[in-house]
């Protein structure tokens, strides 16, 4: 059993990553990426919903007709990113207002219904939760790297605080979304390259 | 014995039983917090107004007092209008607006205020947006908002200035727009155009 979880957690972490391998919650890494505050309450949030909902999912699954399947998923993701958004409203106000639409759009986030449907749905609920769990913090860490080399280029600072200085020039292109896509792309280059690496060394 | 998952009654249940309670979650999770919200809202309106008139303050209870003491709260200039809002501060008499604008992705609405005359801002904040986080979203930051004070108003009042240099000059009626988000600094621009004639309504200024 404790195979089985350590399995799971590095799937997520690294071997099947949401972002290098599974290639999925693109849209938000090119969009939340350019400020490292941001991203991780969005990475957080993210968390918490994939965590929860497969949970949620995994639990109901011997009750889920096939033909509506998609639909209870959905039901339940939005149930946890609307609980997020409430919270947030409640007690963190200034963070809910600089974020806006995004803790919304986490609904729409591909890894959320894909660990949903690829895990969530023939695994038992603890197992599914930790699958949940390991994505996000998968998805966390790739992003959290892409927004400290966007922030500290795009804006000279890290979490808002100042760290290059006054006389450092920001690069504009940072800060905006096409910088995200060449920074993934890298990434990914990367950590493929390491991924193949392991693999050739291994057999 | 076994559920007959695929049957049409058991689907309509199921969907239904499942929406329900997730509804109700949220209904009870929204109660529970709404007076919650509802004070952060209002704090956020009233010590918005505050910064605005470049009233300083120290923390929520103060807010409300300074807030009733000296803000008061003009009649629509129009019916239909927005809030309008006046205060003395240090012995001269400003006033303000709340104006609403299309965003990139949603309505920015901001509050402005000026002197009487309309001759000189007194300041510029941002009551809500819907913008990019980092780009567009920046203009509730304090540098953006820090242009628009003491900034004076020419005749054609106050452009939001896409290109050049940084400009720090307060005498040339021209703040920086911000870069890569040329949608949300147009409708700056609109919601300061539209505030102007608000306000010299209001104060009777230069039309």
């Amino acid at each position: 059993m404790r195979f089985k979880h350590a399995k799971v957690i590095k799937d997520g972490l690294w071997l099947n990553n949401p972002i290098f391998v599974q290639v999925l919650g693109i849209c938000s890494t090119l969009a939340v990426t350019n400020n490292l505050r941001n991203t991780l309450i969005m990475t957080l949030g993210v968390t918490f919903a994939t965590a929860f909902s497969s949970w949620t999912l995994s639990l109901m699954k011997d009750l889920i007709p096939r033909k509506v399947r998609l639909i209870a998923q959905v039901l339940a993701i939005s149930f946890y990113v609307i609980i997020i958004d409430i919270v947030l409203r409640a007690y963190q106000p200034e963070v809910s207002k600089q974020l806006g639409p995004y803790v919304g759009l986490i609904i729409t986030n591909c890894i959320l219904q894909g660990r949903a449907e690829a895990f969530a749905a023939a695994n038992r609920p603890w197992p599914s939760f930790i699958d949940g769990l390991m994505n996000g913090l998968g998805y966390m860490a790739v992003l959290m790297c892409i927004a400290f080399v966007r922030e500290l280029l795009g804006f000279g600072s890290l979490f808002g605080i100042d760290v290059l200085g006054p006389r450092f020039v920001p690069w504009t292109i940072m800060i905006m979304a096409p910088s995200a896509f060449f920074l993934v792309a890298l990434a990914m280059w990367g950590a493929k390259a390491i991924l193949a690496h392991g693999a050739a060394a291994r057999r | 014995m076994r559920l007959e998952k695929d049957k049409p009654l058991y689907v309509v249940i199921f969907t239904f039983v499942v929406s329900a309670s997730f509804v109700l979650l949220l209904a009870l999770a929204n109660e529970a917090t709404k007076d919650r919200v509802a004070a952060n809202r209002l704090f956020a309106e009233h010590s918005a107004v505050l910064r605005v008139f470049g009233i300083p303050y120290k923390d929520a209870v103060e807010v409300e007092e300074l807030y009733l003491a000296r803000i008061a709260t003009l009649p629509p200039e129009e019916k239909g209008a927005a809030p309008a809002y006046a205060a003395t501060v240090d012995g001269t008499a400003y006033i303000a607006v709340v104006q609403a604008g299309p965003g990139l992705w949603g309505t920015i609405t901001a509050i402005v205020s000026s002197d009487a005359a309309v001759a000189r801002l007194r300041g510029l904040e941002i009551l809500s947006q819907n913008e990019t986080p980092g780009l567009g979203g920046r203009v509730d930051e304090a540098w953006f908002k820090a242009q628009f004070k003491g900034e004076l108003v020419g005749t054609l009042g106050v452009t939001v200035n896409p290109a050049g240099p940084g400009d720090a000059d307060h005498e040339n009626a021209r703040v920086d727009a911000i870069t890569g988000a040329s949608r949300t600094s147009q409708g700056i621009q609109a919601i300061l155009d539209a505030s102007l004639g608000r306000l010299r309504k209001i104060g009777g200024g230069r039309r």
